[in-house]
């Protein structure tokens, strides 16, 4: 670009306070600072999500012909496949870097003050992550997809009085059908976006305006001993060689590894042996199973359920209690929390894998 | 087959070659690559009076000879020790054409680690100008290894009609010459040449990110250093479309016809793993060089080990699939025109197929079962690529058919057709009908196939999302041996063979 089109847009679109906002803000250098590229990488997959998700709504047709319009996207459209394998494989990056840099975000203490709404926010995205997660994945409509979803949504049905009418409004219907698919598809490409995006602009807003945290140690030490380097250009660069990145591995898993498309769905055929859900629901899904075989019947879904319920509340409201030094026994405490949580995900999540 | 099988059991014995000369690509062409690097940078150094980097420029040579000369070395006797059991005819063939290339490449072998051993030692222990010849001596005598090795890598695609006219009368070495300059020497070689530069800069890179300096002298001289290095990649990127250009042209048209099959149905994604995986070698070089100038050339103070780290990860991804690649275009053959993949020489093909693959194999013993001798058959023939339930698994690619069903598909295996998609990448089944039926007998075995139904007929229609396209008259076996596992699967004419029994999947994904 000219220096003179550089000019007239800088000028025109009042470029030059943004500028000098992102010249202002530095990013802290230290051993640590890998983990910074974490929320640039899930930015990143969300934005190849978005642009193939809007590719795939062309030819996608939610309702009775589901199946067959992703059969025609995968078989028969040109590089459909290779759209729906990137949709799909940039989906399961984008979540697994939100976990990564919500660990390293709870290991760095960085939700602390001021940054707790940095933290909601986040927890927030993740969240909505999930559902998109789970309403996507009912959108093939093959018989994977299909006894998933109709396991999924048999847990809320157990739970008493207000389960059956939440699950059947969530199916729109006793069972899972075209119904459900039309539904999937309004949360998948219309409510979640509209939720999703706001959030996802506080979210990076709040990141501009408080810049990244440090580790407490690195905290400690005298300012002058600091390390940083320029948001702009300096960091910024290093975030667009991590997305070259990111985009190499995508293609590389979208082209050695396509997305399969299984059997049309058909209620009446037995359900898949061994069947089980995504990765990123493994560990509660394995939890659930593992307290039904303590407590047998509703009590272990109950225990299950109430585990997950006070972990997530206390998960979401560290910010509220860890508060203290970094020496403060609160501190330590929920260091080793976020140990157990992690420690306790990937247990139960290979415990879910081996056991199926 | 002359030579006992060695089998290895899920990974296959590909991939124990694959992985070994992956690991030694990487250093051998550093070797290369970095021998030049080493003295160049040294005389810049001089001539830019930039002599307080000279001790970084020490480290790296001796991260550069313990790399290349113990891990170089191991590896490099490790390829060969693992093709001599995975490919022993093959392996023959070589020595016995190019035994005294060999030969020269030891000498130079031995030149390069002795040089580079005394370029190490000899470090403000001798003048500059001997040092510096040490280097040179160094950097001429592995660029003549891969000069060598090179001969002998491209004669496996391209022996060259020379080579192939007296190939089995026992005058083979009289052409070394013509195989060794055989039809794709020069693009290799140049192709070689490019990636050992930019490795060598690679190299440097991950040496320089690891350098703390807080002198502002010395920062200065890092920057300097860390764009030289950088622009070392340059070559790659800028003559690399042009000598993959030239390589095509040379390659037969045959092997070329594996990539051209794979464009050409790359919009519907049934592509061939050939194809997928070259795509990976460029859309990984491209990837690198945006990564090297974002973060090495423009910003080379912030170049961090973990950066320097993903560079080589890169180099590593864009290196193995080229590797790869190269290897598979080779199909059907393990020498291109003369031995098959399963180390069955073409001319050999009509007389095992008059006289028996097993006659001619003289490690296997008397069979005391159709099922024990069908899996004689398989290992020499078939587990060269594909192992029972690992790598190519075989029980995946049956999908249950019965024993009738495989050997209506082993027939077009035995008898190919030149429209067969088959014939471009697996060589032909040889042996009589009672050693295919054997062999028949063995896979419905392991592929736990029931019993044979009565005389099946192919609906005309496929299902939607049915089995892969295959030309008309050829059973589809699964996905197209040539893709990856689990490539997307096109709707096509209809098979020949009867449909698999339904099968359950335990991952929903």
């Amino acid at each position: 670009m000219t220096t003179r089109t550089q000019e007239y847009l800088i000028e025109r679109l009042g470029l030059a306070d943004v500028i000098a906002v992102a010249r202002k803000k530095t990013v802290p250098l230290h051993k640590h600072s890998f983990w910074y590229y974490w929320g640039g990488i899930s930015l990143f997959c969300f934005l190849v999500q978005l642009v193939t998700g809007i590719l795939l709504l062309l030819y996608y047709r939610p309702g009775p012909e589901a199946f067959e319009s992703v059969r025609q996207i995968t078989f028969e459209t040109h590089f459909g496949w290779l759209i729906r394998s990137v949709h799909n494989w940039s989906a399961n990056l984008f979540l697994l870097s939100v976990f990564i840099h919500m660990f390293s975000v709870f290991f760095m203490k960085a939700y602390r003050a001021p940054r707790e709404f940095g933290w909601f926010t986040g927890l927030g995205l993740l969240g909505l992550g999930l559902v998109f997660g789970f309403s996507g994945y009912l959108l093939p409509m093959d018989e994977l997809s299909y006894f998933a979803t109709k396991v999924g949504l048999d847990m809320p049905s157990n739970i008493p009085i207000i389960g059956p009418p939440l699950a059947n409004l969530i199916r729109g219907g006793l069972e899972v059908s075209e119904f459900t698919v039309q539904r999937f598809f309004t949360l998948h490409a219309v409510i979640l976006p509209l939720l999703f995006l706001p959030l996802l602009g506080i979210h990076l807003w709040l990141v501009q305006k408080h810049g990244n945290a440090s580790p407490p140690e690195e905290e400690s030490k005298p300012i002058v001993e600091r390390k940083s380097i320029p948001f702009f250009p300096n960091f910024l660069a290093k975030d667009l060689a991590m997305w070259l990145i990111t985009l190499n591995v995508i293609a590389l898993l979208a082209a050695m590894f396509p997305w399969q498309l299984g059997e049309p769905a058909d209620p009446l055929s037995a359900a898949p042996v061994g069947i089980h859900p995504e990765w990123y629901f493994m560990s509660q899904f394995q939890t659930l199973k593992v307290m039904g075989r303590l407590f047998p019947g509703f009590a272990g879904e109950a225990i299950g359920m109430g585990l997950f319920t006070v972990g997530m509340v206390l998960w979401l409201l560290v910010p509220f209690y860890d508060i203290r030094a970094l020496a403060a026994k609160r501190a330590k405490t929920a260091t080793y929390f976020g140990i157990a949580v992690v420690g306790g995900l990937i247990i139960m999540t290979i415990w879910g894998y081996l056991a199926v | 087959m002359n030579y006992p099988v060695w089998e290895v059991p899920k990974l296959g014995g590909a991939w124990v070659i694959g992985m070994i000369s992956i690991f030694h690509v990487l250093i051998a062409w550093f070797a290369v690559g970095g021998g030049l690097y080493l003295p160049v940078a040294e005389s810049k150094l001089y001539r830019e009076k930039r002599e307080s980097w000279l001790p970084v420029l020490m480290k790296h040579s001796r991260f550069f000879l313990v790399l290349t000369s113990v891990f170089g070395a191991v590896s490099g006797v490790g390829i060969w020790f693992a093709i001599g059991l995975v490919h022993p005819e093959a392996t023959s063939t070589l020595i016995h054409n190019f035994v005294f290339g060999w030969a020269i490449e030891w000498v130079f072998f031995v030149v390069e680690l002795a040089a580079a051993a005394v370029y190490y030692y000899t470090w403000n222990r001798i003048p500059r100008e001997l040092h510096l010849k040490v280097g040179y001596l160094y950097a001429v005598s592995s660029f003549l290894t891969l000069v060598i090795i090179n001969g002998i890598l491209s004669f496996m695609l391209t022996p060259g009609r020379a080579w192939l006219k007296v190939a089995g009368t026992g005058a083979e070495a009289s052409r070394f010459w013509w195989a060794f300059f055989n039809p794709t020497y020069f693009p290799s070689l140049i192709m070689r040449i490019l990636a050992c530069l930019s490795l060598a800069g690679i190299y440097a890179l991950v040496t320089y990110s690891r350098t703390e300096v807080t002198d502002p002298q010395m920062r200065k001289h890092k920057v300097a250093m860390i764009r030289w290095s950088a622009r070392w990649l340059l070559p790659m990127f800028l003559l690399m479309p042009l000598v993959l250009l030239w390589f095509l042209h040379q390659v037969p048209a045959e092997n070329r016809g594996l990539l051209e099959l794979g464009m050409n149905t790359i919009g519907s994604g049934a592509f061939t793993q050939v194809t997928r995986i070259s795509m990976l070698t460029i859309i990984t070089t491209i990837t690198i060089a945006g990564v090297v100038y974002l973060f090495a050339y423009k910003w080379p103070n912030d170049l961090s080990p973990g950066h320097a780290a993903a560079i080589l990860g890169l180099a590593v991804i864009a290196t193995a699939s080229t590797e790869y690649a190269r290897e598979t275009v080779r199909k059907p053959y393990v020498i291109g025109a003369h031995m098959y993949s399963n180390g069955v020489r073409k001319r050999d093909v009509d007389r095992m197929n008059q006289e028996g693959y097993l006659t001619h194999s003289i490690w296997t013993p008397p069979a005391a079962s159709q099922v024990v001798a069908g899996n004689a058959v398989f290992r020499g023939e078939c587990m060269s690529c594909h192992t029972v339930s690992g790598y190519r698994s075989i029980v995946r690619l049956l999908q249950g058919r019965n024993q009738k069903a495989i050997g209506q598909f082993l027939d077009t295996l035995h008898k190919p057709t030149r429209e067969s998609p088959y014939v471009k990448y697996m060589p032909p089944l040889v042996g009589t009908q009672t050693e295919i039926d054997d062999l028949a007998a063995y896979l419905a075995k392991v592929s736990n196939a029931p019993p044979a139904p009565p005389a099946p007929v192919a609906p005309p229609v496929a299902a939607p999302g049915a089995a892969p396209a295959a030309a008309p008259g050829v059973a589809p076996l699964g996905a197209p041996l040539g893709a990856p596992l689990g490539a997307p699967q096109p709707a096509q004419p209809a098979p020949v063979l009867p449909a698999a029994p339904p099968q359950k999947p335990v991952a929903l994904r």
